[in-house]
């Protein structure tokens, strides 16, 4: 190892990066990430377009309907047009949810008779109609639950649900966290692609073909510029996190700092393998893209919980790092349990040991000479 | 023992073979000259002796043996490679300093009195003393390959190995260029092995060795090589076979009744594709199919101006292309030409300035609509469709004129024909060498018969007899056609080809006259070359 050639070359790159304005990228892209997608995606369906036809138009009928008005979720109407009418609507796609209460709805309930409630949903999103469904369902048991309530000797079983970790069901506290999953193997990775590659499209790498530069002092410097400069993303984006979208902070601080580490250098070797077989740097840019966003987002746990992945989606999922950072990263948000999890450990035991491989495997396929 | 000593190198691409077969020595203080045209194999065996590319066959320097590029790795320090293009192992950020400094820091020098007093020499020999402080990307073509070659130089190597270090160059620069290595080759001792694709340089080498086809088909030097085909020169001359005359010169296997000439070291070339293929192909232009009026004066620039941004391309340029003139645009890179001609062609917009086409005001894209069909266009990259074969692009091409199926077909045979290059119609261009592309290219800018011609480098990197070829063809056009011609090279030599010359640099015309006139300008001038270093003398 020469340092001084090491030096020279952080040197040159370093002054590259700010004389081109790229080190404006390596900072904006990540930020811009999390701020776009952090308010951008949403998991929980609210103002959902209800109307509801009254056929009763009793106490009760009114009770329910109002228990519709005055929740966040639901934007209703009640309505007072044929069902066929309103089908029509949901078929227009201006209405997502619609209610038919039935005629002798309060008579039947009192008397103690079964009585149904007709409800149509928009399912053409099947998540999002599941969910509306269940806030629908969530909603008239509860205006049940407040009448039974009048009727003590009845009242036997009421449901007491807890929400673990993310007690307040906050979408920002499951999304974000696996942002920082997404930005930390996407960026690093264009990066260091984008670093050796430029130096083969425009010839310069014919200063360390031709000269007696060793191919690991070559490699040291090209991949701790993108090292360092992105660890400091590791700071910027838990200071997004937490402040901007407040995020709670259980863990260990360590542990995510460290594990965000070595996340960096497994995405530096991704940037590596690609810069060695592409050419030009917009193929490069476009290859570590496809290679780390898609994945990153698939195979995260966000859009989709992996247990709930069968054949080939199950295995993928398990063979790119994204899985087993995300999890210690949830951890370390939101549950805190940290290195005292037998799962958390081998994980990140399976993260270091891809970070080796890959690199030692990137080091073998890089060749000192013209191809 | 010589120093250095190549054996029967062959450097392969996937399946295709760069280089075969190489071999030769050199010795300490001695210029090995690499001479051929683009793709004959020089650069690779350049890269295959830096130890940067694989290659089969043995080389040895100074005791070393090596086989591939990691054996090669011991004596990389005292190998400096400058691999072929403008600037290319530059960072266009980083100061003239900050490159030096870099350079020193990979090579691991000690920055000792002798080694800072060494940089300030190389740094004052190329006059980038006062320049210091400026972006690479800044510098002209020139003083970017100035500056590549005194970062090749800074850790003294005893093997100095430069890929075509002055094309696109201008002539001054490029003789301060051959000043500079001469120095230190006599000063050092080092062996300087430098390919070129100027002829006129090849006078400076003590060796000289001729590529051509992946193969090293002459070596000596250049009186030597002269020697060997000077029974086959003679003054031009009508002849039939095993012949070809070119530039007031016949090349004949078989003895004419006619004096010797004066060898030039193209000779060898045209000797050795006679021995070859028995036969060059002559080149026949047919009649225009439909004659037409064509007025006086083509074309008629005044003041015409590019800008990008703050750089001026262009700077009010005043030019008149006559009817039936060849008109040779020359420069070095950067100078300017190409922009010139795309200015012309409607395919950058004019800033500043007039421009007459065929006695037409050019205003809107609605005046160039109707002379399209009247301009032919080469451009420097020659604007093929690499997926279709010779046969498809032309007829592509015959479309696009709209000229009838039958008509088109009988006027590409005829082409082909003509031109020689009846037998590649059914290859895609990319199998085929430049000359080849060069001349069909040509094939498809004049289908439709057109009144002007623009060429944008057609010769750069084509070998010698494509070249003549192509000149040949060029003066049939004129002939038959009272096709008037404009055609850009930063070859200075073709000027002598031209009926008339304009030398442009840094965006402002300098020389507007014919090559005679200039003759008698400066009488003591050899080439064309003298003459352009003299007008910039005496500028000065």
């Amino acid at each position: 190892m020469n340092t001084g050639i090491i030096k020279a070359y952080i040197l040159k790159e370093i002054t590259e990066l700010f004389r081109s304005k790229f080190i404006i990228m390596v900072y904006l892209l990540p930020t811009m990430i999390i701020l776009l997608f952090g308010y951008g995606i949403r998991l929980e369906v609210t103002h959902s377009r209800t109307v509801i036809l009254d056929y009763d138009k009793s106490k009760l009928s009114k009770d329910l309907i109002s228990k519709f008005e005055h929740s966040k979720y639901f934007d209703t109407k009640v309505s007072n047009t044929t069902e066929d009418n309103i089908l029509n609507e949901i078929k227009k796609g201006k209405v997502d949810v619609f209610i038919i209460i039935p005629e002798n709805f309060e008579k039947r309930i009192l008397k103690g008779q079964k009585t149904e409630i007709g409800v149509f949903v928009d399912s053409s999103l099947p998540m999002r109609g599941t969910i509306m469904q269940g806030y629908v369902e969530g909603e008239i048991l509860n205006a049940a639950q407040d009448y039974i309530k009048n009727i003590p000797i009845r009242n036997l079983i009421t449901i007491n649900n807890r929400n673990l970790f993310n007690q307040s069901m906050r979408d920002e506290n499951a999304i974000v966290p696996g942002l920082i999953g997404i930005i930390l193997f996407v960026a690093p990775a264009i990066l260091s692609a984008l670093l050796i590659v430029k130096e083969k499209e425009t010839g310069t790498i014919f200063n360390f073909y031709s000269s007696p530069v060793g191919k690991f002092d070559f490699l040291i410097s090209k991949l701790s510029v993108p090292f360092f400069l992105h660890s400091i993303n590791i700071f910027i984006l838990f200071l997004w996190a937490t402040y901007l979208f407040q995020v709670p902070f259980r863990g260990n601080f360590f542990i995510y700092w460290i594990t965000s580490e070595i996340y960096i250098l497994i995405s530096l070797s991704i940037g590596l393998f690609i810069s060695i077989i592409t050419r030009t740097q917009i193929v490069a840019l476009i290859a570590t893209v496809i290679v780390t966003i898609l994945p990153g987002f698939l195979y995260s746990g966000i859009i989709m919980p992996i247990s709930s992945m069968t054949g080939s989606a199950y295995i993928e999922a398990h063979l790119f790092p994204v899985m087993y950072f995300n999890h210690i990263i949830y951890d370390s948000f939101l549950i805190g349990q940290g290195f005292s999890s037998e799962k958390n450990v081998i994980y990140f035991g399976i993260l270091i040991f891809y970070a080796f491989a890959l690199l030692t495997l990137g080091t073998l396929f890089m060749k000192k000479e013209m191809r | 023992m010589p120093d250095l000593e190549v054996k029967k190198v062959t450097v392969r691409y996937k399946e295709k073979i760069a280089i075969k077969d190489a071999s030769f020595e050199a010795n300490s203080g001695e210029i090995v000259g690499f001479i051929g045209a683009d793709g004959s194999g020089k650069s690779s065996l350049m890269h295959a002796i830096a130890g940067v590319k694989k290659f089969e066959g043995e080389i040895l320097f100074k005791g070393h043996i090596y086989h591939n590029p990691k054996e090669a790795e011991r004596i990389k320090q005292h190998i400096g490679l400058m691999p072929q293009g403008i600037g290319l192992v530059l960072y266009p950020l980083l100061t003239v300093k900050e490159h030096l400094d870099f350079f020193t820091a990979i090579r691991n020098l000690k920055k000792d009195d002798e080694y800072l007093q060494y940089r300030e020499r190389l740094l004052k020999m190329v006059g980038l003393f006062e320049f210091q402080n400026r972006q690479a990307g800044h510098l002209s073509g020139g003083m970017q390959q100035k500056l590549s070659l005194i970062c090749t130089l800074i850790h003294k190597p005893k093997l100095l190995i430069l890929d075509e270090p002055t094309t696109g160059v201008d002539p001054v620069s490029r003789r301060e260029l051959w000043q500079i290595i001469d120095e230190i080759r006599k000063k050092d001792n080092i062996i300087a092995l430098i390919s070129t694709g100027y002829m006129q340089e090849a006078e400076r080498m003590d060796k000289i060795l001729l590529f051509e086809n992946g193969q090293i088909i002459a070596k000596g030097t250049a009186e030597e090589l002269k020697e060997l085909v000077k029974n086959y020169v003679y003054l031009e001359t009508e002849c039939k076979e095993e012949c070809f005359s070119f530039a007031k010169r016949t090349y004949s296997l078989k003895p004419l009744n006619v004096p010797h000439a004066d060898p030039e070291l193209e000779a060898v070339f045209f000797i050795n594709a006679l021995k070859k293929y028995k036969n060059i192909p002559e080149i026949n232009v047919e009649e225009r199919e439909i004659k037409i009026e064509i007025p006086e004066v083509v074309m008629e620039a005044i003041g015409l101006t590019k800008r990008f941004n703050n750089f001026i391309a262009n700077d009010h340029i005043d030019m008149v292309l006559k009817r039936g003139e060849i008109l040779g645009l020359l420069g070095a890179n950067g100078a300017g030409k190409t922009t010139f001609i795309k200015m012309l062609l409607g395919l950058h917009p004019i800033d500043e300035g007039q421009l007459i086409l065929l006695g037409k005001k050019i205003e809107s894209y609605k005046d160039r609509l109707e002379l399209k069909s009247k301009i032919g266009y080469v451009s420097q990259k020659f604007a093929l469709y690499k997926d279709m074969t010779i046969r498809e692009n032309l007829i592509y091409f015959a479309n696009m004129h709209q000229i009838p199926m039958s008509k088109a077909l009988k006027k590409i045979d005829k082409l082909a024909d003509g031109l020689g290059f009846k037998e590649y119609m059914d290859y895609l261009p990319t199998e085929l060498p430049l000359g080849i592309n060069q001349r069909f290219s040509v094939a498809v800018a004049i289908l439709h018969e057109p009144v002007i011609l623009f060429l944008d480098e057609p010769t750069s990197g084509v070998d010698a007899i494509a070249r003549a070829q192509l000149w040949k063809l060029l003066h049939q056009l004129k002939q038959k056609w009272g096709i008037s011609i404009l055609i850009t090279t930063h070859y200075m030599s073709e000027a002598e080809y031209c009926d008339r010359v304009v030398v442009l640099k840094q965006g402002k015309k300098i020389i507007d006259d014919t090559p005679q006139n200039l003759y008698q300008k400066f009488p003591d001038a050899k080439n064309f070359e003298d003459i352009f270093i003299k007008f910039h003398e005496e500028k000065n």
